[in-house]
């Protein structure tokens, strides 16, 4: 039993796609699609040449959010999106129908059709493929060149994401409307 | 004429193979106990679900990264960072995690093939390997037969790669002499012009800098290692200031604290400003001018009477004067904690020599050299060389392309750069070669991972070169489009099942590391020492005969002693007579329990065990603080008199300016309706290696136009549509990209697209090829080829 969470040091991101591509080699990922597990979110930059506004063209990297209180989860009509023992939010490819209420009721738009599953599919912190082999970290976390993500229990008080979390500002997308992310980003 | 022959004289010194002479060097050292390693030291383990994760190095780009591949049922399923090594420091860039796709690529080159159809019509058969030896032999023996045992009848050229040394010592035993590498279409000028200057090549010690100017070098795009993944976790009011100056707004420049577009190619006059501040406001280290600097009052005088004044690097740059005089003020302030950036790869303009010049000059004006912060020399681990003697043959010419004092400009065999590198001048071989200036005839060329049609400018001259050898021989993993017009194509397997030479890796940090072999070649696909050992035990004895015809030298010296005796010393094979893994083992014998490490670690550097240390999931520690080699010689420079060169007089006679000089030629201008094309690396693509990866191409399948965003409005261009791109030398299409991020009178597009190898069945026409419209100007000091003063114009399809 833990509690799965996942921080981003998102300042060091450099859109480089490192983190993409490892998930889709870990989770052997759909190729062709627009949509997959996780990404950066860019916006278009603010300003006219040579104005330009540096903050407006940071990367967010992100994600499924796992939120505690997901409403993806209050949606499925067939149970196939649940919660695991870890806190994880899970989906049962099996059990699922295709309705994509999911997809619509995602804040974060952390969802996507897998063609091959006919299922929904998002990210599930590498559960059935690292974690299963006993490793540590997601994939996305081991590869990226800056370091952005660290992943953990937050029910260990000695973790590293328990001890970020005690010493450093966050915050979490969308926090007003109580979904509850265990995605926390460092400000 | 009597010569008094001695067998001595075929022997023109040695050629460093880095393996040993016998195998009773082997097995000397005991295996270094390594069960002190701590638990999270990462090897040869197993791993849960019965696979096996065997660590190497990467080889999609330049950087060779450490990675651990799970192989499951002799399948390589997952790449991951190896934590252990400190250059790449447990990280896998998007094109390492893709490195799968590279070995099950279903287009990759399988069998050995001849070609079968016209030149270039990518039509060949399948052959056997000893099938395509015998070709090459017969093609070879005629060849050199035929010009009279003129071994330089053969051009040879690589890429970069662990395994270019191995063909080197191919190509020199062979006993050409025309030898061209990727240097002169890279890192050439900035190598040479810090080399002259400080006496190396420095590293950049960005993970204690505080204070960084970056130009020309967008190191979140064009990653290299460990300089990407430390500089970015700091920029942005978290440990250190990044001043970057491009064109383009790119994804440096969104990590970036300033921003400044420059116009393309001025960089020197941004330089020489800065410099003309800290000298005039007298803000430079005074004690290490005093102490390091030769020529210093020169080189103060030459700035003050040019009258570099910031105010006159503005109209020129388009950076304001007040800023080149805050920046000039700030980096003095943080020095020695504040680093000019060296930067990479390609010349961008006629005066890139000079430029590098002026900014390692300026560095050192700081202090920052050789000190913790700043720019450093570090430690290297050397490995033991072995060296096996080289023949000469009396009728193998000299190199074709050379500056020689008899020779002008125009005639045969003229060269157009001061300085003759040992990589020599790409495109000026290329285009003496097509112009009938060679002094004799080069007839075939061996290239090895090497991609001339889309490697260098002007594509239609290198497809035309090609077309002209009588045997193009290409070895290589994937049928590029260079192998489209070999004559005989040879397959390589792909890094990950080959053990390569091991390298040693120089810096603060020092280590050794090995690429392993993770799984065997598919197909019929060979490691390149091997197909060099098949194919020089084929053509060795055959092409010793071709010599004993046309050389008196040896004809006597077989009378003297007896042929076998000869023989021996123009064996080419000789030189692969090892294994590679023997072959690393020597050259490793000297460090206790090295050789047992690479092969299950990776990675060696003494004291490992004590020194290598876990911060937490991300990071490790991998010397000590007080261990680094941040400074190795109290800050002295490296150059030959010990003293930081300000003035080169011998290079002044060659006739370059002794003193970064702005000539007036220097300055951007671009003709009305027209636009500077500029081009670059992307973080998803490796020049033109990469085109054909599924996962990468699943990222981004083509290359689009930047095109400034209000000049695309009132050309009535918007965001895919297609466009004619066309210049002097070419013309191209692709989609356009309108944007903010780059000037009204420049363009760019990413390099390492359009390629027209039909063979490779994604990549194929997949966007522009930007060579194809890159002028082949040629730089002045080392012939590099200069990718920034290309006019184009634009045309809405």
């Amino acid at each position: 039993m833990a509690k799965y969470a996942m921080i981003l040091n998102y300042k060091n991101c450099i859109n480089c796609k490192a983190c993409e591509v490892a998930c889709k080699e870990e989770n052997g990922i759909e190729l062709g699609a627009k949509a997959h597990r996780i990404w950066v979110g860019t916006y278009e930059i603010e300003g006219k040449y040579p104005f330009l506004s540096i903050p407006s063209s940071t990367f967010y990297p992100s994600q499924c959010q796992h939120c505690a209180n997901a409403p993806c989860e209050e949606v499925c009509p067939t149970h196939a999106t649940y919660y695991d023992k870890n806190g994880v939010v899970q989906i049962d490819a099996q059990k699922c129908i295709l309705c994509s209420y999911c997809m619509v009721a995602c804040p974060y738009d952390a969802r996507y059709v897998d063609t091959r599953t006919m299922s929904v599919d998002k990210c599930n912190f590498c559960s059935d493929t690292r974690l299963a082999r006993g490793l540590k970290t997601t994939a996305c976390q081991a590869t990226c060149p800056t370091k952005v993500r660290i992943f953990g229990d937050m029910e260990d008080p000695n973790s590293e994401v328990s001890h970020i979390l005690r010493t450093k500002e966050h915050f979490t997308l969308k926090a007003g409307i109580g979904t509850e992310p265990r995605l926390f980003y460092i400000k | 004429m009597e010569v008094e022959i001695s067998r001595r004289r075929f022997l023109q010194g040695s050629v460093a193979l880095s393996i040993v002479a016998t195998s009773s060097t082997f097995g000397g050292t005991k295996p270094q106990d390594n069960t002190h390693m701590p638990a999270n030291a990462y090897g040869i383990t197993k791993t849960s679900t019965g696979g096996i994760e065997i660590p190497t190095l990467c080889e999609v780009c330049v950087n060779k990264c450490a990675l651990l591949a799970r192989v499951e049922k002799g399948v390589v399923t997952k790449l991951d960072p190896n934590p252990l090594f400190p250059k790449s420091k447990n990280m896998l860039c998007p094109r390492g995690n893709a490195g799968i796709q590279a070995l099950y690529d279903p287009d990759r080159l399988k069998y050995p093939l001849i070609r079968s159809g016209e030149k270039g019509s990518g039509k060949f058969r399948r052959a056997s390997w000893a099938e395509v030896n015998t070709y090459l032999q017969e093609k070879i023996v005629t060849i050199l037969d035929e010009e009279k045992d003129n071994r330089s009848s053969f051009l040879f050229c690589a890429g970069e790669g662990m395994a270019e040394h191995t063909f080197k010592t191919f190509y020199q035993l062979f006993g050409s002499s025309n030898w061209l590498n990727h240097a002169s279409l890279c890192l050439q000028t900035v190598v040479s012009a810090y080399g002259v200057t400080l006496g190396a090549y420095p590293f950049a010690d960005l993970q204690n800098a505080q204070y960084v100017i970056m130009a020309g070098a967008n190191r979140a795009e064009a990653i290299v290692t460990p300089d990407s993944t430390e500089l970015f976790k700091k920029t942005q009011g978290r440990g250190a200031k990044l001043v970057y100056i491009d064109p383009r707004f790119t994804n440096t420049a969104a990590k970036a604290d300033m921003w400044l577009p420059i116009k393309p190619g001025t960089d020197l006059a941004f330089v020489l400003a800065l410099t003309y501040v800290v000298i005039q406001e007298k803000m430079y280290n005074l004690a290490y001018v005093e102490t390091y600097f030769s020529d210093f009052e020169a080189y103060e005088e030459h700035i003050l009477s040019h009258e570099y004044t910031p105010e006159w690097a503005e109209n020129i740059t388009g950076i304001s004067a007040k800023q080149i005089r805050e920046i000039a003020r700030e980096f003095m302030l943080y020095a020695p904690k504040a680093i000019y950036y060296p930067g990479r790869r390609s010349t961008f303009s006629q005066s890139d020599f000079q430029l590098r010049r002026a900014m390692a000059l300026f560095q050192a004006l700081s202090g920052g050299i050789d000190t913790k912060g700043g720019l450093i020399f570090g430690k290297n681990l050397p490995l033991a060389e072995h060296e096996v003697s080289s023949p000469i043959y009396a009728q193998a010419k000299s190199r074709a392309i050379a500056r020689k004092k008899n020779v002008k400009k125009g005639e045969s065999g003229y060269e157009d750069c001061a300085i003759i590198s040992g990589g020599g001048s790409w495109i000026g071989w290329r285009n003496r070669f097509l112009e009938g200036k060679m002094p004799y005839p080069v007839r075939g060329a061996f290239v090895y991972k090497h991609n001339p049609v889309l490697n260098m400018p002007n594509s239609a001259k290198s497809i035309e070169m090609l077309k002209k050898m009588d045997l193009v021989v290409v070895i290589d993993t994937m049928p590029s489009d260079t192998a489209m017009y070999a004559d005989v194509i040879l397959p390589e397997c792909t890094y990950l099942e080959r053990t390569d030479p091991v390298v040693s890796f120089a810096g603060a940090e020092p280590s050794i590391a090995q690429r392993n072999k993770v799984v065997d070649p598919m197909f019929e696909s060979k490691p390149v020492r091997e197909i060099l050992n098949d194919l020089s035990h084929m053509i060795s004895k055959p092409l010793f005969d071709v010599t004993k015809k046309y050389d008196e030298d040896v004809q006597a010296a077989i009378e003297e002693s007896s042929e076998e005796e000869v023989y021996a010393d123009f064996d080419i094979s000789k030189a692969f007579e090892h294994s590679q893994e023997e072959a690393n083992q020597a050259a490793v014998a000297k460090y206790a329990g090295a050789y047992e490490t690479l092969c299950t670690k990776g990675v060696f550097y003494p004291e490992m065990e004590r020194r290598f240390k876990a911060i937490n999931a991300n990071e490790f520690q991998y010397y000590p603080e007080n261990e680094k080699a941040y400074s190795v010689q109290n800050g002295k420079p490296k150059t030959a008199s010990g003293k930081i060169e300000c003035k080169l007089s011998t290079m002044a006679e060659q006739g370059v300016d002794a003193m970064p000089t702005w000539h007036e030629a220097f300055a951007f201008s671009v003709p009305e309706g027209k636009f500077r094309l500029i081009t670059g690396r992307h973080a998803q693509f490796t020049q033109s290696g990469t085109a054909n990866n599924a996962m990468l191409r699943d990222l981004m399948d083509e290359n689009y136009l930047w095109i400034n965003a209000s000049v695309a409005k009132k050309m009535k261009i918007r965001f895919g549509d297609t466009v004619e791109v066309s210049g002097k030398v070419g013309k191209t299409r692709l989609k356009a990209y309108p944007t903010e991020k780059i000037g009204h009178e420049v363009v760019f597009f990413v390099h390492g697209f359009g390629s027209e190898s039909s063979a490779l069945t994604l990549a194929y026409r997949q966007g522009a090829n930007d060579n194809a419209l890159i002028e082949d100007i040629i730089e002045p000091v080392y012939g590099s080829s200069i990718m920034h003063e290309t006019n184009v114009e634009i045309k809405k399809v």
